[in-house]
């Protein structure tokens, strides 16, 4: 512990250090656009030390006071050398221009090829999201979620939905980060896209196991997703026009080399195709979203940079009767700051809010009209420091306070009838607090340690109001909290460990433990989900929920590093694990904490990738067998059941061929065991219904999930002196038109009652989509 | 009231529907044991109470299901004992001079001659609440909603301070049109616990639909009855699986919670009855 305490000093740190050595620090940028570059390797060539680039694009190395040569090196980048001469710490900053990249190359992480082998990092995936533009899409829009999941661990929750499980975790055990803001729906529509607008996304990082000690509050994954900030050089502008949707991005200096500016507007009208259904009373429907991205960046001096993170969106829906809203809306101040080459500090402020509306349009007649509204708002302020210790020694320490508000809903005008005009849900506030220390540690040339821990804390805050409940779960008393009043607290260690052992060059072993602790839920008992979401805090009634998730894998670079294959294994137990009653009422429930069951769960796996970065061809291809359970005393009569994320088999295939200069043809193809389900094993009837009885839970399947997609994309003639670029791409959905179920359903005949049979509805046939994207 | 509600949350399915196909398919279901259905009340309405026994079959039975028949019914109300009479098989009825009374616990005991499920003797019991009148109904038109318009049924009455649950049934001209579980309307009073309910709404009655078409001069009966949170849970229950499944609402599929002992399924229940008659405008 001394040491770490030593760390919180950093100056002084610094002077100790300083007799011995230099630090040479500073940031990685794109030439072109200026954007910081993470992920790149900075190597001092004489001692053969390097390291990466952080999220920034900062870097800081420990050297031996003197001459110094370095270079950096980056996929889709050209490789700098530097030499300097240095006898006291030395700030500075690099560009680095991008090579020339073939159309429809496919990089899933901007890295060094042996990447995969070296770095001290599994269970980690990152994106960079101006290479998977060739991807195939549904419906012309190309979702970084959607490719997530084509990867090993990553499983969507329903058909075409950006909802997520990992590692057969919950779709809410998912930490889904906006430069730091949660977003609570990551999903528009009904999740068939996500929130992320691709143009004004720099790069998405998902973590399935090692999450990293500086984030918790969620059991099973990290999904860090940062934005993209302006070019501090010149104005650009990337647009698309699509089949349901169009967007534009603009960005560029306000100040030239200092202040930058980002901002991207995306709209749907996937509206326009109502007039086509079949129902008629869909056809005047109105159906669309809006998305709106901002980002500022101001240079102060070379050591304190500002950032500014804006998003809103919002999604409606809206036909006679009734009027849907919903949205996220985040906001990030970020103050980066330079305490010395060796310390680095982040300070941010973070807001996140969503909220839902629905009810009557606003000329809704008489007692017909309602409107009901819920949100769930976050205040964070989190600091979090980058410390060199030593050149073996990297740490991270930081604290946060994230202070929730729940406003589980209020209904007004539910009947002007009853003298009562409106019905209020009991709103909650809490106080998630973190703090947390870190090391990575390169013991020796072939072995990196990374350890840490984090201390949680939860608190309900008055005003609120707690129930009791017997033990069949009937509320039977009620205590109310006063304002700002802490009435319960939670505390958890979540200890992480990970280790990266390099058998040779080419191979390595990586394994990792973690402890997790979340004490927000989603109350969601269906695959899919609502919009409606319902996030409910532990309390005194709900425990926080654990998970332990231990994993261990091997990596290995093979044919010159053009292909990486890997195995993982994991293992994860989930205590107190909460599911939700048969037939659990979730809306507008202020008895909601009655309709929860808790038990354990575990879930366990094998990941298999290889993947192929370089060249004519490239992709991947993985195979995971993953299962997933949960026993419950008061569930299924206390016998383990499959949980609905339970996919035992699964198969992606990704593959992107550059033809020509021009044109690049794209593939996808995969398959899933299908979901569990409930079905009858007998029926009674019962008030002239068909009454279904039931065995066990989830003892049934739908049918394998399969489905192949196709994109084409052709890019625009290049002229020398063109000032604009463009392309147009074709993708075709489910191109074999597999109708992969979305529901099961048994309904009785039309003309006699007595008669079932059994129906599927999927959603998606075959779509085709096209879309135009330009960039000047 | 919550009915409204509820009747808003399908404009998310609409954008699923938008979107989706249905087609039949061959879904081949395992089959389970065979277990004793009871369904049956007693009210305060005067005359036969009745109770059905069947049993449960296959899913894909396609058919009636079967009846049980010889067994012997009796009801009790702690001091009485009434005998059953099979008047057609599987209906066993009490005789036509029943009459209950509020704050009794009724209990209904059914011997099988031969065993279901293992078991040959079943149990269950109910408390007749104090009864909660009802004082007046009401029906208002409107024209704009539906495809033929829709009558709003609407009541009058006072809520206890306790937490009560509510099943409302409607007449026709003596046709019974909450005459399927699907059908039978019922809540829990936390929107209006306590108050005086004035003119809140209990149904639509869709005028597309043959079964809930009102003409001018109707004759309307609107019963109240006060049920207790176990058979407002069996019904919830129920409703829940007939309403059938779809990933944005639904949980999986479960057994519908009933009241009866020795794992037969359905409910028994006692119930007072407050009835209002009014003449459609």
């Amino acid at each position: 512990m001394t040491q770490y305490s030593l760390a919180l000093f950093g100056a002084d740190a610094d002077t100790l250090l300083q007799q011995k050595s230099i630090i040479l620090s500073g940031y990685v940028s794109d030439a072109e656009n200026g954007e910081r570059l993470a992920g790149v390797t900075v190597i001092e060539t004489n001692l053969r030390t390097g390291v990466s680039t952080d999220a920034y694009g900062f870097y800081s190395l420990n050297l031996p006071s003197g001459k110094w040569d370095i270079q950096l090196s980056s996929i889709g980048y050209k490789t700098v050398n530097h030499s300097g001469l240095s006898t006291r710490n030395t700030i500075h900053d690099f560009t680095l221009e991008r090579s020339e990249t073939q159309l429809g190359e496919v990089i899933i992480e901007a890295k060094r090829t042996d990447e995969n082998v070296r770095a001290p990092a599994m269970g980690m995936v990152k994106l960079d999201v101006k290479t998977i533009k060739t991807i195939p899409s549904l419906l012309g829009e190309i979702d970084v979620v959607r490719v997530l999941q084509l990867l090993p661990g990553v499983q969507s929750t329903s058909e075409g939905s950006t909802g997520f499980s990992v590692r057969g975790g919950g779709s809410d055990q998912n930490l889904i980060l906006l430069d730091d803001a949660s977003v609570y729906n990551s999903g528009h529509m009904l999740g068939f896209f996500s929130i992320f607008n691709n143009d004004a996304v720099k790069n998405v990082t998902l973590y399935k196991g090692d999450i990293p000690a500086a984030y918790g509050g969620r059991l099973s994954s990290l999904l860090d997703v940062e934005m993209k900030e302006g070019n501090p050089g010149k104005i650009g502008v990337a647009g698309s026009i699509g089949t349901i949707s169009s967007k534009l991005t603009i960005d560029g200096p306000i100040i030239r080399d200092r202040t930058t500016f980002l901002i991207g507007a995306r709209r749907t009208y996937a509206d326009i195709f109502l007039p086509l259904a079949k129902e008629e009373d869909l056809r005047d429907n109105k159906l669309y979203f809006w998305d709106l991205n901002l980002k500022l960046s101001h240079v102060l001096n070379d050591k304190n940079r500002l950032y500014l993170t804006g998003y809103s969106g919002m999604d409606v829906f809206k036909n006679d009767y009734s009027i849907v809203g919903f949205g996220n809306t985040t906001g990030t101040l970020r103050w980066n700051h330079i305490i010395s080459g060796s310390l680095f500090m982040n300070l941010s402020m973070v807001y996140s809010r969503y909220n839902y509306d629905l009810g009557t349009p606003e000329d809704g007649t008489g007692s017909f009209s309602f409107l009901w509204a819920s949100y769930i708002s976050d205040y964070q302020p989190r600091l979090d420091f980058t410390h060199l210790l030593t050149d073996k020694h990297k740490l991270r320490y930081g604290i946060s306070l994230n202070y929730h508000k729940f406003f589980p809903g209020e209904i007004n005008g539910i009947g002007s009838s009853t003298g009562r005009s409106y019905f209020r849900l009991p709103s909650s506030n809490a106080l998630e607090s973190g703090i947390y220390v870190s090391d990575e540690f390169k013991v020796a040339g072939n072995l990196t340690l990374k350890y840490g821990l984090r201390f949680s804390m939860f608190q309900n805050i008055g005003p609120g109001t707690s129930y009791k409940y017997d033990s069949e779960y009937i509320p039977v008393d009620s205590i109310s909290f006063p304002s700002g009043e802490i009435f319960n607290t939670y505390t958890a260690f979540e200890p992480r460990f990970a280790f990266t052992y390099l058998l040779n060059e080419l191979s390595s072993i990586k394994g990792s433990y973690s402890h997790t602790v979340q004490f927000i839920t989603l109350a969601q008992n269906s695959s899919s989900g609502t919009p409606l979401n319902i996030w409910f805090p532990a309390s005194p009634n709900v425990e926080p929920q654990l998970c332990d998730q231990f994993s261990i894998g091997y990596f290995r670079n093979i044919l010159n590093d053009m292909y990486e294959i890997s195995g993982e294994v994991y293992y994860k137990n989930f205590r107190r694990v909460i599911d939700f009653r048969d037939h659990a009422e979730l809306f507008l429930n202020q008895y909601l904490e009655g309709e929860l069951r808790t038990g354990n769960g575990n879930s366990y796996g094998i990941e298999t990738l290889i993947r192929k970065n370089e060249g004519f061809f490239t992709g991947w291809l993985s195979y995971t067998y993953a299962r997933s359970f949960r026993i419950v005393p008061e569930i299924n009569n206390g016998k383990r059941y499959p949980s609905i994320y339970d996919k035992p088999h699964s198969v992606n295939l990704v593959t992107t061929f550059a033809l020509t200069r021009r044109i690049a043809a794209s593939a996808t193809w995969t398959y899933a065991t299908g979901l569990p389900l409930t079905l009858p094993t007998g029926r009674a009837v019962l008030g002239n219904s068909i009454i279904p009885v039931y065995t066990d839970r989830n003892s049934y399947r739908m049918d394998d999930y399969h489905r192949l997609d196709l994109s084409f994309t052709l890019k625009g003639k290049e002229k020398a002196g063109k000032k604009w670029h463009s392309d147009l791409n074709l993708s075709i959905y489910n191109v074999y038109n597999r109708h992969n179920a979305w529901a099961i359903n048994i309904v009785p005949d039309e003309t006699n009652p007595y008669v079932t049979y059994a129906e599927k509805t999927y959603l998606f046939a075959v779509i085709p989509a096209l879309t135009w994207n330009i960039r000047f | 009231m919550i009915n409204k509600v509820k009747k808003i949350l399908p404009i998310l399915l609409a954008v699923s529907v938008l979107l989706s196909c249905t087609e039949r398919i061959d879904l081949p279901l395992d089959e389970s044991s065979v277990r004793l259905v009871v369904e049956g009340s007693v009210t305060t309405n005067p005359g036969v109470q009745t109770i059905y026994l069947t049993e449960t079959t296959d899913y894909y039975y396609n058919q009636k299901p079967p009846v049980v028949t010889g067994a012997d019914v009796t009801i009790t109300d702690g001091q009485n004992l009434f005998i059953l009479s099979e008047t057609s098989p599987g209906i066993y009825q009490t005789s036509s001079d029943f009459t209950s009374k509020e704050g009794f616990t009724y209990t209904l005991n059914i011997k099988l001659i031969k065993p279901i499920g293992g078991f040959s003797e079943f149990n269950a019991s109910s408390v007749l609440k104090p009864l909660i009148s009802l004082d007046s109904a009401a029906t208002t038109f409107f024209e704009d909603f539906g495809e033929q318009g829709l009558w709003e049924v609407n009541c009058w009455f006072q809520d206890q301070q306790t937490t009560d649950f509510y099943r409302f049934d409607i007449y026709r001209n003596s046709h019974l049109v909450t005459h399927k579980l699907e059908k039978w309307l019922v809540t829990d009073d936390k929107f209006f616990n306590g108050d005086y309910v004035n003119g809140g709404t209990i149904s639509y009655l869709e005028q597309s639909s043959d079964n809930e078409k009102l003409v001018r001069g109707d004759m309307l009966i609107v019963e109240m009855s006060s049920i207790s949170r176990e058979f407002y849970n069996y019904i919830q229950d129920a409703q829940a699986e007939l309403r059938g499944s779809n990933p944005l609402f639904s949980g999986p599929g479960a057994n519908v919670r009933g009241n009866i002992s020795n794992g037969a399924i359905g409910f028994f229940a006692a119930y007072p009855v407050s009835r209002v008659m009014i003449i459609v405008p």
